[in-house]
């Protein structure tokens, strides 16, 4: 925060227009030549780099299993093409959010207080594929227990 | 308001302070993601669990393969890579109309924004030539209803021969592989058109943000906190177009 506001002054912001407080009105202003905002810009081309190199292993690999069809009914094969696709995913997106949104910038209290609720994604995602896996084992079940009963006979 | 300087380790939550150091629009807007984060994961979850449901699921490689003008090419990933290439840049143009704002640069603001719509709409034109395919192939909300309005020789097409369960499938239960069709296009229109409208609201938000900042509305406010908020939003629909690319096109 600047320093060459009176403290009276900052309160009568925090009780007035605080889009003016925090949107950097008040710190000192570089000039988009300076060193440190083409510092800034260097940083954004650097991640854009990154997530382009990212993806472009997403896609690569993606298309090479595509062309060599891997025995997926191998279950560590499995998890691991997903757990392969499911990190770099995750890659792209913690520097996404930390870096273009600028929630790396925020005080860490509050990045904190946005990504917590997150976890209840990770809940939703086991709770529902579980149920879906074991909904998929009671059909199964009850089908070949009918078949077996019935014979090759569908009504 | 705030201690001496002494004091400078007193809990920020004693008042005198703002904990956050937040504007309220700015706040906002991020909770609002939160929530919409969660909305876009319940979509995909259920997704998950549908796909769970069923032995077997059409192979997004198969079944997204072409590239306009070349509609016969066999090129899975490539367009669809095409897009999310599109929308990254339209990120990193927004990231810096962003950091012009911050330097109160109005002509790069306006440059970079300009790139940014040019961005989400040349996405919503893909989307656009996308969806109207795959409509062009008998797919849609509701398609592949029942074996006798869509045989199985209307969807084989989709699914990946070389996967395991999936030639048992289609041979001795159709109906299993019917119904995995049904769901994936289902869920297909629903995540994608769900993004797409947040694209569309996006593109629509920087149009008039673009124009307040040609208008000269933030330089006379002395700040461009508004180019911060709608640009928190577009990323936010990049970020949500990378999940959709990996859980709908790549697994």
């Amino acid at each position: 925060m600047a320093k060459h506001y009176s403290e009276q002054e900052l309160l009568h912001l925090y009780e007035g227009d605080q889009s003016t407080l925090y949107s950097g009105a008040l710190a000192h202003h570089h000039d988009i030549n300076d060193p440190e905002s083409k510092a800034k810009v260097r940083k954004i081309w650097r991640i854009t780099l990154l997530l382009a190199i990212v993806t472009i292993f997403e896609v690569a690999v993606g298309l090479w299993l595509f062309k060599i069809s891997p025995d997926v009914s191998k279950v560590a094969v499995h998890i691991g093409i997903i757990f392969y696709f499911v990190v770099l995913t995750i890659i792209k997106a913690y520097y996404i959010v930390k870096v273009f949104m600028h929630l790396g910038d925020e005080t860490r209290m509050f990045g904190k207080f946005v990504l917590t609720p997150l976890i209840l994604i990770v809940w939703l995602a086991v709770v529902l594929l579980t149920d879906a896996t074991f909904h998929l084992g009671i059909n199964e079940t009850f089908a070949h227990t009918v078949e077996s009963i019935l014979g090759n006979h569908k009504p | 308001m705030t201690q001496s300087g002494t004091h400078a380790k007193a809990s920020v939550w004693n008042g005198g302070h703002s904990p956050f150091k937040v504007s309220y629009g700015k706040m906002m807007m991020w909770f609002f993601l939160l929530t919409d984060a969660l909305t876009f994961s319940g979509l995909l979850a259920s997704m998950g669990a549908s796909r769970f449901m069923h032995d077997v699921w059409p192979d997004p490689n198969h079944v997204f393969h072409s590239v306009p003008f070349f509609e016969n090419w066999n090129a899975p990933l490539v367009f669809v890579s095409f897009m999310t290439f599109v929308l990254i840049v339209s990120s990193v143009t927004m990231v810096l109309a962003v950091h012009a704002g911050h330097c109160n640069d109005r002509k790069g603001v306006i440059k970079w924004m300009l790139w940014t719509v040019i961005g989400g709409v040349v996405f919503l034109a893909c989307q656009a030539w996308e969806w109207t395919h795959l409509n062009h192939l008998g797919a849609w909300w509701g398609s592949h209803p029942s074996l006798e309005a869509t045989p199985v020789e209307s969807f084989k097409g989709y699914f990946n021969f070389t996967k395991p369960l999936v030639e048992e499938t289609l041979a001795n239960n159709p109906e299993m592989a019917l119904s995995a069709t049904h769901e994936f296009f289902n869920y297909f229109f629903t995540i994608t058109g769900f993004h797409g409208l947040h694209v569309t609201t996006g593109v629509i938000l920087n149009i008039i943000v673009l124009l307040n900042v040609a208008f000269g509305t933030y330089e006379r406010r002395g700040h461009y906190e508004m180019v911060e908020k709608v640009g928190l939003y577009w990323h936010f629909v990049d970020l949500v177009w990378v999940f959709v690319f990996t859980f709908y096109y790549l697994l």
